[in-house]
């Protein structure tokens, strides 16, 4: 073997000591994507300790807390009126509390995800181009009105009171939605969660999909990150946009390709172990006297809510 | 020929990393690596020597305690500078445990030229230097083919070369015996030991004994707490029973002589031998 080392390796790099210059380098747009990505794994860590938590709340069977949760979203898209919005936004934050779950953070996840898909999605049809009515504030003023195919554009653009009602309503419907559905996964442990599902009868082919996209995103971004160090370890100095693009593109396809490759052996193993086309899980423990007390509770909570 | 030991290269001082700020991965380690040296950090599985090796290549960042390479302090900061990350890399090459990973180019000999090539090294230059690689470690053959079409054993033949190819003084590897062959392992082991012949600091991360025995290499051992347990040579370390049942290493095994039962510590490699 020490015939065959290369004469270039027995070469030392350079004898040189380091000398210190300028010359910073900026994050790129990949590394600031992967420490993203390095949050997914964290979020789901954060998801598994929080769900092991001991409180009123975490004890409650996960077929009752799932049906809570569908019961309640359909009263949040029920209402009509604002005011019982906010008395439910109410009660969930009560909940929060009762479960002992860290409300900062939590309410920060939930209006980050109100503010994008409830209200910045629905801002632009309170303008009184999309949704008639009294404009309160007026942001653009034209000299005529102007016909355009089938649509009408007023001299004076501005947000209606009807659009912004509209907005606000479905911006708390979605913090209300979101909110739920985080109470529900922070207090529930996955596998649970899976089983409720199994129980409710949801789709066998339904279950498969999440149960594996939710193992798929932590085998997933666990090699992009594995991947993104092994390029960092081999290298140097500013990597440009347009590089990096090239980069992730051709990327893709291997990430791709591996992960296929993963998937096949998965399923062998699945196989392996006499998998056919029908998901089995153990059987779940019957509901106890505090379960149906809490499902009683939330039944009685929904029927005011949509009796208000 | 062993070559001569020069002064550290690498100094870890309170070196200290937990998983999202909760779970422990290191505690307070102080390493002092010299040049040309084999150096082995060896632990039972999860001691955190994979995560001791990634911050010892500058991948991830330490939440407690300095790291040095030739007396310049390795920070995220300190990588953010041109010039120092350039000099860092040029130096440090490191070998992941999962070669999979590690592979990310379409074939394999875009994976040998990928690093010289980030060197600015002219590309004849890295050329040759792929060739060379390839013929040491006997993968002309796969020159061409993708990574995703390698058996486990070629892939950690182009996992190695594709650092090599950088030439770096310090080498490190994560648990690069792990699932190979014997004849693949006896390949890497000749390998190792030539690299080490021609000058380069190895720092090899592993739970194999026996690779620890044939390298000879100064020992730091960590413990299932996370800390360094004992540093010494081969000989001591390997020879202390006690510290390497405790630390998870070799263990307690029973077995019956006809109707005698019988116990002594057991490894696959070195402790089946049986105690007065």
């Amino acid at each position: 073997m020490k015939s065959k080392i290369p004469a270039f390796l027995i070469e030392r790099t350079s004898v040189q000591p380091y000398v210190p210059s300028k010359g910073r380098l900026k994050k790129s747009f990949i590394e600031k994507g992967i420490d993203h990505l390095a949050e997914v794994i964290k979020s789901g860590y954060v998801q598994w300790e929080t769900s092991l938590m001991d409180s009123i709340f975490h004890r409650i069977d996960a077929r009752i807390k799932l049906l809570f949760l569908l019961f309640f979203v359909v009263i949040v898209s029920l209402k009509h009126q604002i005011v019982p919005e906010f008395y439910i936004a109410g009660f969930i934050f009560l909940l929060t509390l009762i479960a002992g779950l860290n409300t900062l953070q939590f309410y920060k996840k939930v209006l980050f995800l109100g503010f994008f898909f409830g209200f910045l999605v629905a801002l632009p049809s309170a303008l009184n181009v999309i949704s008639r009515g009294e404009v309160v504030v007026p942001i653009l003023h034209l000299s005529r009105d102007y016909n355009f195919w089938v649509y009408h554009i007023p001299a004076e653009i501005g947000m209606t009171r009807e659009g912004l009602n509209a907005v606000s309503m479905l911006t708390i419907r979605v913090v209300n939605s979101v909110s739920l559905s985080f109470l529900v996964l922070f207090t529930t442990p996955f596998p649970e969660i899976i089983k409720a599902l199994k129980v409710m009868r949801v789709p066998d082919s339904f279950i498969m999909i999440i149960t594996l996209c939710y193992k798929y995103i932590f085998i997933f971004v666990k090699t992009v990150e594995d991947m993104h160090l092994a390029k960092k370890s081999r290298t140097v100095g500013q990597v440009n946009n347009a590089e990096a693009r090239q980069w992730v593109g051709a990327r893709i396809g291997s990430v791709f390709k591996k992960t296929q490759l993963r998937c096949e052996e998965i399923f062998k193993a699945m196989l392996g172990r006499g998998f056919s086309t029908e998901i089995r899980l153990y059987q779940s423990r019957k509901l106890s006297s505090h379960d149906i007390a809490a499902g009683g509770i939330f039944l009685v909570i929904g029927g005011l809510f949509l009796w208000m | 020929m062993d070559v001569a030991q020069g002064g550290p290269i690498m100094r870890l001082e309170g070196i200290g990393y937990s998983y999202h700020n909760r779970i422990p991965a290191v505690e307070e380690v102080d390493l002092t690596i010299s040049e040309g040296e084999k150096f082995a950090i060896i632990g039972a599985n999860g001691t955190g020597k994979s995560t001791l090796m990634q911050i010892m290549s500058g991948l991830v960042h330490q939440t407690a305690g300095k790291i040095f390479f030739r007396d310049q302090e390795v920070s995220e900061q300190a990588l953010k500078n041109r010039s120092f990350l350039k000099y860092f890399r040029e130096r440090v090459g490191y070998v992941f445990q999962d070669s999979d990973v590690q592979l990310f180019c379409p074939t394999v000999l875009d994976e040998l030229l990928y690093g010289p090539l980030q060197l600015n090294v002219n590309e004849d230059e890295a050329m040759d230097r792929a060739r060379e690689v390839m013929k040491m470690l006997e993968i002309e053959n796969l020159r061409d083919r993708p990574t995703y079409m390698l058996s486990g054993g070629e892939k950690k033949r182009v996992a190695i070369g594709s650092v090599l190819t950088m030439n770096p003084e310090v080498m490190l590897f994560d648990e690069p015996t792990n699932g190979l062959d014997p004849r693949t392992q006896c390949f890497l082991i000749e390998l190792l030991v030539a690299l080490s012949e021609a000058g380069k600091t190895l720092v090899i991360a592993t739970h194999d004994l026996s690779l620890v025995s044939e390298l000879e290499t100064m020992v730091a051992l960590l413990s299932e707490n996370h800390r360094v347990a004992k540093i010494g040579t081969s000989e001591e370390i390997l020879n202390d029973e006690a510290l390497l049942l405790k630390a998870n290493l070799i263990h307690e095994h029973i077995h019956y002589h006809g109707k005698e039962a019988h116990k002594h510590s057991h490894s696959h490699f070195l402790f089946h031998r049986h105690s007065e």
